[in-house]
């Protein structure tokens, strides 16, 4: 029971108050990108969940299997690369081939999620932890993207019709919005102490 | 086991996933994505443009470029 | 002369026309990241201005070799084998900068600048070229960060910190806002040092960038127009 709370209580932890986005800093190229379709931003983070649960699903027994008793963990980035990179080519041609619905919805993004740094990030921090832990980090961290990035594109959308100083238009207005979101976030830091669950 | 056996060891892995990778990218490459959702004309394809991190630049470009080229020959062929 | 021209032109474009942060606006995660501290931000440029010479310089000298087909399975592997070479020696060497880096130098893999270079410069261009361009470009992105982390350090922390990260010079914090030898005061902001800050910074020095080049452009404009007019006026001159 402890451990299934312990589970619960690390995805929300990895989800809102350590934030993928907004105080990790991973993937904030596709952040600025996704631009102002809500629908294309929740199709961008559905693609990003997928993948990151596929590949800590796949990393992880390699690390910990393979290259731990090999002694080669100082292979883990290239190795990490590849695999992903292996993976979204793999169900990129399934979708390709199989599902013209599932290709509108999720295939589009998938070509640029290789170079998301999300995903070789989490699998990269999952080294650390066992495989509890891992998955966690990678449910919560996929979905802290959906929902950040849910919520800043409605904000674009807000942001189409709003006057602004014609330097900040584009980019600069992105980072500015996105700085004031993780002041907002940085709100509920330390409600959750992973410490007193036994999870650091 | 001795230091040349790890050695090896991690140049298979490598070898091999290299070639995954390659396999895997030439076959995503070489199919043709569904009709109706081609490079700049999905419904929300905003995203295929995004400039940075573009993974398949290269590979989609030469795509680009020889269906340009197929497109004369076909239309005389029709002809 | 030509020819040397168009070599410093490679080398200097990314420095400041073409330079991959503030122009181009890529390889953010980094910038936000590592810049709570200038020398950390030195340390990340310097291993970027590696990582991105040697990919440069091996994709070129290969660019006639590799298949046109698999080429970019060719560029990542080259560019995570950097990446692995810049890892060991700076856990080395560095062990220090090494640790407050932290995942960021296994993330150099997926730097969009990095990948980006192979592909529209060092696949199309010389040894030489792709060598001049890589530290261009390492260079650019290693001031501009630089930049940010000065702001974010004196800012956020009120104090300047050397000798932290590279253990070879010696330790010194100069009091900038704060940090005074027997005194309390300090107006540093921490808000700089947390995430939101890194945000802001980068946003509000885009934003800079964005009228510098908007008040180029209508000065551009006004010259042009002044030009015509006086065109004009030479014109009717003539006729009269």
């Amino acid at each position: 029971m402890a451990y299934i709370v312990s589970f619960i209580l690390a995805i929300v932890s990895y989800m809102v108050i350590d934030n993928v986005i907004l105080s990790r800093y991973f993937g904030i190229c596709s952040f600025i990108g996704v631009g102002n379709k809500v629908k294309s931003a929740v199709g961008m983070g559905l693609a990003v969940t997928f993948v990151t649960m596929m590949a800590a699903l796949v990393c992880w027994p390699i690390y910990t299997f393979i290259l731990v008793p090999a002694k080669m963990q100082y292979m883990d980035t290239i190795v990490f690369i590849l695999v992903i990179a292996s993976l979204v080519q793999m169900v990129g041609f399934f979708i390709k081939k199989k599902s013209i619905s599932l290709y509108k919805t999720l295939g589009i993004y998938l070509p640029l999620i290789t170079t998301n740094c999300a995903v070789l990030g989490v699998v990269q921090n999952n080294t650390a932890y066992d495989f509890g832990r891992s998955m966690a980090n990678a449910l919560g961290t996929s979905l802290g993207f959906v929902l950040v990035i849910f919520l800043f594109a409605c904000i674009r959308v807000r942001l189409e019709g709003a006057n602004v100083p014609k330097a900040f238009k584009g980019v600069p207005i992105a980072l500015i919005v996105a700085g004031l979101m993780a002041i907002v976030f940085m709100g509920l830091g330390g409600m959750i102490d992973l410490g007193s669950w036994g999870l650091i | 086991m001795s230091q040349t056996g790890y050695i090896i060891i991690a140049i298979a892995i490598v070898v091999a996933l290299v070639a995954i990778f390659t396999i895997s990218f030439v076959a995503y490459i070489k199919t043709p994505p569904p009709a109706g959702c081609e490079r700049g004309k999905g419904p929300n394809c905003e995203n295929c443009e995004q400039s940075s991190c573009r993974f398949y630049a290269y590979a989609e470009e030469r795509a680009a470029k020889k269906l340009k080229e197929e497109k004369p020959s076909t239309k005389k062929g029709n002809e | 002369m030509d020819q040397k021209q168009s070599k410093l032109r490679v080398f200097l474009d990314p420095l400041l026309k073409a330079n991959p942060l503030f122009v181009m606006v890529l390889g953010t995660c980094p910038a936000l990241a590592v810049t709570t501290s200038l020398e950390s931000a030195i340390g990340m440029g310097l291993l970027f201005t590696f990582v991105v010479f040697f990919s440069n310089l091996i994709i070129s000298a290969l660019r006639k070799i590799i298949p046109d087909e698999v080429r970019t399975p060719c560029y990542i592997v080259v560019i995570a084998t950097f990446v692995t070479v810049v890892k060991i020696l700076s856990s080395t060497f560095l062990p220090e900068l090494y640790n407050s880096l932290g995942v960021f130098v296994s993330l150099l893999v997926v730097n969009c600048i990095v990948l980006g270079r192979a592909e529209a410069f060092a696949s199309q261009n010389t040894v030489v070229d792709s060598m001049l361009d890589g530290v261009g470009n390492g260079i650019g992105y290693t001031w501009a960060i630089a930049a940010i982390a000065l702001v974010r350090e004196v800012l956020g922390a009120g104090t300047l910190t050397f000798g932290k990260v590279f253990t070879f010079i010696p330790k010194v914090t100069l009091p900038i806002l704060g940090g005074f030898k027997n005194s309390d005061f300090s107006m540093a902001m921490p808000v700089f040092k947390s995430s939101a800050g890194g945000f802001l910074v980068l946003g509000i020095a885009l934003a800079i960038i964005a009228a510098v080049n908007n008040h180029k452009e209508q000065k551009a404009k006004e010259a042009a127009r002044a030009a015509k007019a006086a065109a004009a006026a030479a014109a009717k001159g003539g006729n009269n």
